[in-house]
């Protein structure tokens, strides 16, 4: 199997190797797109993305071998395009009220209602949040990008996203706040402590 | 569960995305690909050959040319403008045939079956730069329930490679297959289930609309559904006549599109400047139909509905590659969807 970086060199050739991209990358860039902006938007930014990225193919670094975060970079920048519809999503996830519980213990209904109050909770957090925090704790979170990573998509050094992700998941504890109750472990990571203790 | 977790279980359920979008992204980047290998050494910008292309199909409109039918193996396709005033006749027929042709009653406790076989491209770039395509069948069965509000079942068999195009194609699409079963990638395959359609936590969409809303609210004025079409899907696609045509073909693939709305589809795609008759006699999944396209990447690819001019049905759409292009050999469907409904008792 050809790495990225041997496709995108083949493809200043014969640019129809460049297919071979989409179809290794459609869907992780569709799914992110879609978790932040819905599906309507997200389709537009799937195929957008490519079209994009074949189009400036001499810009990207030979050297890589994972095109991941280029393509992650492209799609952000173009889903700042539709931050109303993301802001929309994230109103409406931010008032919708728990959903019904139908499990049949209760522990497990407990647990239902405490993920939609967090899922609300988080969104209205997410939406207050300035647009590069938000990016740069969603391409953490929900790109699964390593902090160097993100720091090639975004184009700014490792430090910089280091200080923008403790920003804003500083942020997002003060907004859980009343719900978790933190405590740090030994890996400097917050732990929650037992609800029932 | 600390704060990165909730928020990663968060639109956790978000679904990848529907193979239809992922066909079509890919539809649109092969026809820039296409376009870009087309380019001439000049220097003739995306822009210029756009707004050329646009000018060819405006004087054509207006000079209405006969016998296209006839020329279609002999002209190279993009420079020859549609038979518009034939392909317009073949889509009123056919809505006219869809307003006649009722839809199946679906009674209390039955469903409507839509059963749909969709056909993939796929493509590996290999290590010596040659690519090699192959394609890949997904049969599957939506079951509607009588009151659309209640659970709908969409069961997708596993999809597999089913036409090669020689010995490396076979080779490679086997390699595919192996990797995906080592558990390198995702399956879709199985049955969900949805109520009201909202696989995936979000119903199924048209034009941007949730379905069953698109359905009763779309306008059945053709002009102002096409007008529509083109103000919903602005800037996307690799023309705006190819994208609403794509869109039509889209929405109508689903399968559960009332007459009186399909009816419309027809008429809308009859004002699209471009649309011809591409084939009379077009077989897609043993069915016979006539097949109406709309050319772009100047004219490597060809978009297709095919619709039976008697019942009004779409029996459905398909990519066609004209020139070999990344593997597939000219005049190839490279993708394509067949689309048949009936009426069950009862769903999985």
């Amino acid at each position: 199997m050809s790495t990225d970086n041997e496709i995108i060199r083949r493809s200043r050739d014969s640019p129809a190797e460049f297919a071979a991209l989409y179809d290794r990358h459609a869907s992780v860039i569709y799914r992110y797109a879609a978790r932040r902006a819905g599906d309507f938007v997200a389709d537009d930014v799937m195929s957008e993305t490519f079209l994009v990225a074949f189009e400036r193919r001499e810009t990207f670094d030979p050297g890589r071998e994972d095109a991941r975060p280029w393509l992650f970079g492209i799609a952000t920048n173009l889903l700042r395009r539709h931050h109303r519809a993301e802001a929309r999503m994230l109103s409406a996830l931010a008032k919708s009220a728990p959903r019904e519980a139908t499990a049949d213990s209760s522990d497990s209904i407990a647990a239902q209602l405490d993920a939609a109050a967090a899922t609300a909770r988080i969104a209205g957090v997410l939406k207050g949040m300035p647009g590069i925090d938000r990016e740069t704790l969603l391409l953490y979170a929900w790109a699964d990008l390593s902090y160097e990573q993100i720091a090639d998509a975004m184009d700014v050094p490792v430090g910089t996203v280091r200080s923008r992700l403790n920003r804003a998941r500083k942020t997002l504890r003060t907004g859980l706040g009343t719900q978790l109750e933190e405590s740090e472990n030994e890996h400097g990571r917050l732990a929650v402590a037992p609800r029932d203790a | 569960m600390d704060d990165l977790q909730l928020l990663r279980e968060m639109r956790n359920e978000t679904g990848t995305p529907a193979p239809a979008t992922l066909a079509r992204g890919r539809r649109e980047l092969l026809s820039r690909i296409g376009g870009e290998t087309a380019m001439l050494p000049d220097g003739g910008t995306l822009r210029r050959r756009k707004v050329t292309r646009r000018l060819l199909l405006a004087s054509a409109a207006a000079a209405v040319l006969v016998g296209a039918l006839v020329a279609a193996d002999v002209v190279i396709p993009g420079a020859k403008p549609g038979a518009t005033a034939e392909a317009a006749e073949v889509l009123s027929k056919a809505a006219a045939a869809a307003i006649k042709t009722s839809d199946p009653v679906v009674g209390p406790g039955q469903y409507l079956k839509v059963e749909t076989k969709a056909v993939y491209g796929a493509t590996v770039s290999r290590a010596n730069g040659t690519m090699v395509s192959w394609l890949e069948t997904q049969d599957g069965q939506l079951y509607v329930p009588a009151d659309t509000s209640g659970e709908w079942v969409w069961n997708r068999e596993r999809r597999v490679p089913t036409t090669f195009f020689g010995e490396e194609s076979k080779a490679e699409a086997q390699r595919h297959v192996s990797s995906l079963n080592g558990g390198a990638g995702p399956q879709l395959e199985g049955i969900i289930r949805g109520p009201g359609g909202a696989f995936y936590g979000s119903a199924q969409q048209i034009l941007g609309m949730p379905l069953l809303e698109a359905v009763k609210t779309l306008p059945r004025e053709p002009r102002r559904l096409l007008d529509l079409i083109y103000e919903k899907t602005k800037g996307q696609g690799p023309s705006p006549e190819s994208q609403a045509l794509m869109t039509i073909a889209d929405s109508l693939r689903i399968g559960v599109v009332p007459a009186d709305l399909r009816a419309a589809m027809y008429k809308a795609a009859a004002l699209i400047p471009g649309v011809v008759v591409a084939d009379e006699q077009a077989t897609l999944d043993g069915r016979k139909g006539v097949a109406l396209g709309v050319y772009w990447a100047e004219g490597k690819l060809r978009q297709d509905i095919i619709v039976d001019p008697v019942t009004g049905f779409m029996i459905g759409e398909r990519t066609m590659h004209l020139v070999a292009m990344g593997g597939i050999p000219a005049n190839t469907a490279s993708g394509w969807t067949s689309v048949k409904t009936s009426v069950v008792d009862s769903a999985p």
